[in-house]
């Protein structure tokens, strides 16, 4: 079930001594009464928003995209940021939420600027797994983090072609960026925070005297363990990366 | 192994085995040393101290303002109303700003208090295993609150050595106990005692790097 925060209304007044003070939450029934949307405070979206950074950060690999979670929080940041406009300078509030919306932006700047990263530094692998993916399936890439993919790609084989390729004899002019950039390393070690508890967990054994046993994760408990075996958790927040 | 340096440089001295467990070419010294590159583009899996820093700012503290401003609505949740001589309590990030802007006086958490922290660093010294602490930042939260509030933390030098005794015990464990989770080659470790610091990833950010020279 995805969490899909709703739009939080915000309130008409701007930074008034009087009224109210920037944004006013206000959490609404979902109207169309469906099951799959998730209602969000804006703390609550600014926390997962740092979940997502943290995980981010320290798997191995490019994760799923979260979308509505940015797309909220620019939302939040641009009507915050409106609403300092109107308001009269000097403020010491004016300064304490520059300060926040600052705060924010690096959170989720440093967010964007990690998947980026990966991103350049696995770029036929994560397009491979995009073309690959099937339907229902989430993606890992936004439309505009493909777009970038695609075209990283395309500029990394014509650069190699021009520098290097078309002076080799014909039949070695060919180079399989998917064989040739490593692959994420799903077999490093990550630890992790037990969000909510699991039980069954395989782990394999590491040398062939050990054999496989399985764990069980405690809700608060913190582990070291290899990210494949825990991958699928971190996908569905039962488990937050540290 | 060698002590935690000072000046921002981590040397760490693990040994590498060969797969196979048996000498094989010999043991030998691996030291590897944390990079220092511009803020930000350390390569993913590592924390660097100043975002350790950043996450420790959201951390709650009790300051004294001296000014009057109602309730703040901030995004991530509301603050105030705040009335001089009144205690309220803010993140740190907005406790730091406005001690700066000499506008209210930090007091300091129960727990940065020298008696305490002495006890802490004892016990830790004694036990093979880690000591609860008292915050998942205190190591962040001691060297912000002490960098820009020490004329409100009384005994501020001595609570510096404290806390960064106690660090440095803790950290020489989490080493100990990494070395022999790569040499024992285990699969999983629980941490069962407490929480480990945020920066503990970081320290041992160099920790992919033996298993994959074991070849695991």
């Amino acid at each position: 079930m995805r969490a899909r925060p709703r739009r939080l209304a915000g309130s008409g007044g701007g930074m008034a001594a009087a009224g109210g003070e920037g944004m006013r939450t206000e959490q609404e029934p979902d109207s169309d009464g469906g099951s799959e949307e998730l209602v969000l405070t804006p703390a609550q979206l600014i926390r997962s928003l740092e979940q997502a950074w943290l995980n981010e950060k320290f798997a191995p690999e490019l994760l799923e995209s979260k979308p509505e979670i940015i797309e909220c929080v620019v939302e939040q940041l641009d009507h915050m940021d409106a609403n300092l406009k109107r308001a009269k300078k000097g403020d010491l509030k004016v300064s304490v939420h520059h300060m926040e919306i600052e705060r924010i932006r690096y959170v989720l700047s440093s967010y964007l600027r990690c998947r980026l990263v990966k991103i350049e530094k696995f770029f036929p692998h994560v397009l491979e797994k995009e073309k690959s993916r099937a339907e229902g399936e989430p993606s890992i890439l936004s439309p505009e983090e493909f777009a970038f993919a695609k075209e990283y790609m395309a500029n990394t084989e014509t650069y190699l072609k021009n520098v290097a390729l078309k002076h080799m004899p014909p039949n070695l002019q060919k180079v399989s960026l998917l064989k040739s950039v490593p692959k994420p390393n799903l077999d490093s070690f990550v630890f992790l925070r037990v969000l909510e508890r699991q039980e069954n967990i395989l782990v394999e054994p590491e040398t062939d005297e050990q054999r496989e046993y399985t764990i069980d994760l405690e809700e608060g408990s913190q582990h070291l363990i290899r990210y494949k075996t825990i991958a699928p958790l971190v996908a569905s927040g039962a488990v937050q990366l540290i | 192994m060698d002590p935690a340096a000072g000046s921002g440089a981590l040397w760490v001295g693990l040994r590498r085995r060969s797969a196979n467990g048996e000498g094989g070419r010999g043991t030998r010294r691996v030291r590897v040393r944390c990079r220092r590159g511009p803020p930000g583009c350390r390569a993913p899996g590592t924390m660097e101290p100043a975002e350790a820093e950043f996450l420790a700012e959201k951390e709650l503290v009790t300051i004294v303002p001296n000014f009057s401003l109602d309730r703040i609505h901030l995004i991530g949740g509301d603050l105030g109303p705040f009335n001089p001589g009144l205690p309220v309590e803010v993140p740190v990030w907005l406790a730091i700003n406005l001690k700066q802007r000499q506008k209210c006086r930090l007091i300091p958490p129960e727990w940065m208090d020298v008696e305490k922290l002495e006890e802490i660093r004892d016990q830790e010294r004694k036990e093979d295993t880690f000591t609860p602490m008292p915050s998942p930042y205190y190591m962040e939260l001691t060297k912000l609150l002490l960098n820009y509030a020490s004329d409100n933390i009384p005994k501020a030098d001595e609570i510096r050595t404290l806390v960064k005794d106690t660090w440095d015990t803790r950290i020489a464990k989490l080493r100990l106990s990494a070395d022999s989770f790569v040499k024992q080659q285990e699969a999983h470790a629980k941490v069962r005692w407490g929480r480990l610091e945020r920066f503990a990833s970081s320290v041992l950010g160099v920790f992919q790097m033996p298993c994959d020279c074991v070849g695991l």
